[in-house]
């Protein structure tokens, strides 16, 4: 992972290239009346084109790896366990609801992760879960998703 | 004499128990909105906009304008504090405010944004009241090549701002326009990048981009520590906030300055609070006697631009009411209320709801008293709520850029792209990219696109009317200056490199 710096330039500079070439081939570069939708948009690509490669030829030209972007070991699977919880409620939210995904949420999170006892984990839960249904589903009428158990 | 028994009048309409009651709640929930990470004065303004539609358009206006206000001072909170924004007019503030206090000193970080933002929110309305009906007719003068021109300026100074590597900066910049172009081309109506997905036909929302990038991407980078060292401990009573003689001599022009600039940037369409943060900022350090101090803990590096953000939040309502131009995001979102409210935003609005014009100026005379007391003196309380252990607070983030990324439109689609975004901020951090470039971008981008195709249409010299316009000519050649400024400086280097380096001799 520490040739981050090639592997962002090198996927950048192949969606610039993509970016530029989809405008033109997709959209108007130059009406009637002027510019058309295609301009900024392939100018743009080109741009990024030019310093995504420079990044590129930078970076294979100093031989000096890039910085490292991910960590190891615990904090590795910390950054996981957080991001797939994440994605997981996201992903649930429709089935789940906002309420009572909020409250499975942080359940796994501080009691899973963070190590908190079942007393801190249930109270800080179900008061966030609380709060938040107050502020945003009973105040502010947020139309947020709800489970089969109606909250 | 006009202006004194308009603004009277004002007072009389403010001062009413209800209103009162709105300007008190707007700046309470504003502060708190702001000093939240990954909600900003744009979802505030956006979420309690229903709630307004069944008061006086008036009691409205005052509730939303106050909040905005308050989001300028809570956003301050938390960038000191967590080094993380509470809204994007407070990006600026974490460079110095962050640093001020690693070196224990928040207090005094607090306190100058709370004095300049009074001081400068004061001043706002002042010139707002003032000098409206000719910055208006100033503006109005200003056509396509201008406004772009004062973009392409706001982008590249933004980006010779961010980050220690300036081609890092650019990129970022170039991606947020990228990302700008994505959705229905207003022109001609082509549907761009959106892969026949209804959702992508909107366009990338600025919301959930900058709640990703700004609440989620930095819970990421905290999530991999499990050490409680995020919020910064310290005094932040009425004692501790206070300023002393040196810091009150050092930032005193800083302040004036960012009040003078961000009205001014405040005033223009399109530019808001954001972007006269990151001018005022630029300035303050080309006018320092100690540049090398900046981003080490300069107290002129937090009133400066804190000054300019609430000068700005109120040149921001000049566009709004007297043209009917948003200055900013929030703005827009305002204009938005008051169509709903059966208003006419335009010149004809001072004369035809002069109740409605003169009570709102009048609310923010008293929305900025009232945060000036808030800030200095319920600080502790603001800094008590953000003391929760951070392995608490991190999952408590989470929910809250999910609440706010899924608020604006109830859609799950924003959730999702929030949380790519939130990756995205991640992994930008990590390799030294610069989040804030991408975000504002991606608001300037279909204004500057806008901007530059209208130029094009009405242009005999092609890219050459930019030039041409005086206003516009001086605007280009500094935005040319922001960008061959940090490229000869890294050519420069580069160039005392390769004869330092013993060129090797080819193998053959």
């Amino acid at each position: 992972m520490r040739c981050a710096d090639r592997i962002a330039g090198a996927a950048l500079l192949a969606f610039s290239v993509a970016f530029a070439v989809g405008a033109l081939r997709h959209y108007t570069y130059w009406g009637a009346s002027g510019p058309g939708s295609a301009f900024l948009p392939f100018w743009l690509g080109v741009g990024m084109a030019v310093l995504a490669g420079m990044q590129l030829v930078g970076a294979v030209r100093s031989g000096v790896a890039g910085p490292a972007w991910l960590p190891r070991g615990e904090g590795l699977r910390r950054l996981v366990v957080v991001l797939a919880v994440t994605v997981a409620f996201v992903a649930l939210l429709k089935v789940v609801g906002m309420i009572l995904g909020t409250v499975l949420f942080l359940i796994v999170l501080l009691r899973w992760l963070e190590g908190y006892r079942w007393p801190v984990t249930l109270g800080v839960a179900v008061l966030a879960a609380g709060a938040h249904y107050l502020v945003f589903t009973y105040w502010l009428r947020v139309p947020f998703p709800v489970s089969a158990l109606g909250f | 004499m006009d202006v004194l028994s308009n603004l009277a009048m004002g007072f009389s309409i403010a001062l009413t128990p209800f209103n009162l009651l709105m300007a008190t709640a707007g700046v309470i929930v504003g502060t708190l909105i702001g000093a939240l990470p990954g909600v900003g004065p744009v979802s505030g303004v956006a979420l309690l906009l229903p709630l307004t539609f069944g008061m006086d358009p008036t009691s409205g206006i005052i509730m939303l304008a106050a909040l905005y206000a308050g989001s300028m001072y809570g956003g301050t909170i938390t960038s000191v504090l967590i080094n993380t924004p509470g809204e994007s007019a407070s990006v600026v503030t974490c460079l110095d405010g962050y640093q001020m206090a690693l070196q224990g000193r928040a207090g005094p970080a607090l306190g100058v944004a709370a004095l300049g933002s009074f001081i400068a929110g004061t001043f706002g309305v002042i010139l707002l009241m003032l000098t409206s009906p000719a910055l208006a007719r100033w503006a109005l003068s200003f056509g396509p090549p201008e406004t772009f021109a004062l973009m392409l300026l706001g982008l590249t100074t933004v980006t010779g701002l961010t980050g220690e590597n300036a081609l890092k900066g650019y990129m970022s910049m170039l991606f947020g326009l990228m990302l700008s172009m994505v959705g229905f081309d207003i022109i001609s109506g082509d549907a761009r990048y959106a892969f026949g997905i209804p959702e992508m036909m909107d366009g990338v929302d600025f919301l959930p981009v900058a709640i990703g990038l700004f609440g989620l991407g930095e819970v990421l980078v905290g999530a991999e520590e499990a050490a409680e060292l995020h919020i910064l401990q310290g005094r932040y009573g009425l004692r501790d906030v206070m300023l002393s003689a040196g810091d009150w001599v050092r930032s005193r022009w800083a302040i004036v300055r960012g009040t003078v600039l961000g009205f001014f940037i405040g005033v223009l369409p399109g530019a808001g609070p954001t972007i006269a943060t990151f001018l005022a900022y630029a300035l303050e350090k080309k006018v320092s006697r100690h540049p090398a101090e900046f981003g080490k803990g300069a107290i002129e590096g937090v009133a400066a631009p804190e000054a300019a953000n609430n000068a700005a939040s109120a040149g921001a309502m000049v566009p709004m009411l007297t043209l009917g131009i948003p200055g900013s995001a929030t703005t827009a979102i305002m204009l938005g209320g008051l169509m709903m409210w059966g208003l006419r935003p335009g010149p004809l609005l001072f004369e035809k709801n002069p109740q409605f014009v003169w009570g709102l100026i009048a609310s923010q005379y008293i929305a900025n008293v009232m945060l000036l007391i808030l800030n200095v003196a319920f600080i502790p309380m603001f800094v008590r709520a953000l003391r929760i252990p951070y392995s608490i607070l991190m999952p408590l983030i989470i929910i809250f850029c999910i609440t706010g990324a899924y608020a604006q439109k109830n859609a799950v689609w924003d959730v999702g792209q929030m949380l790519v975004f939130g990756v995205l901020g991640y992994a930008m951090k990590k390799l030294g990219y610069s989040p804030a470039a991408l975000t504002l971008a991606l608001v300037l981008g279909p204004l500057a696109e806008r901007a530059l195709r209208q130029s094009l249409i009405i242009s005999d010299a092609g890219l050459g009317i930019f030039f041409l316009r005086p206003i516009s000519a001086v605007l280009t050649v500094a935005a040319l200056a922001a960008v061959a400024v940090p490229v000869a400086r890294a050519l420069r280097a580069a160039a005392s490199r390769i004869r330092r380096v013993p060129v090797p001799a080819p193998e053959d």
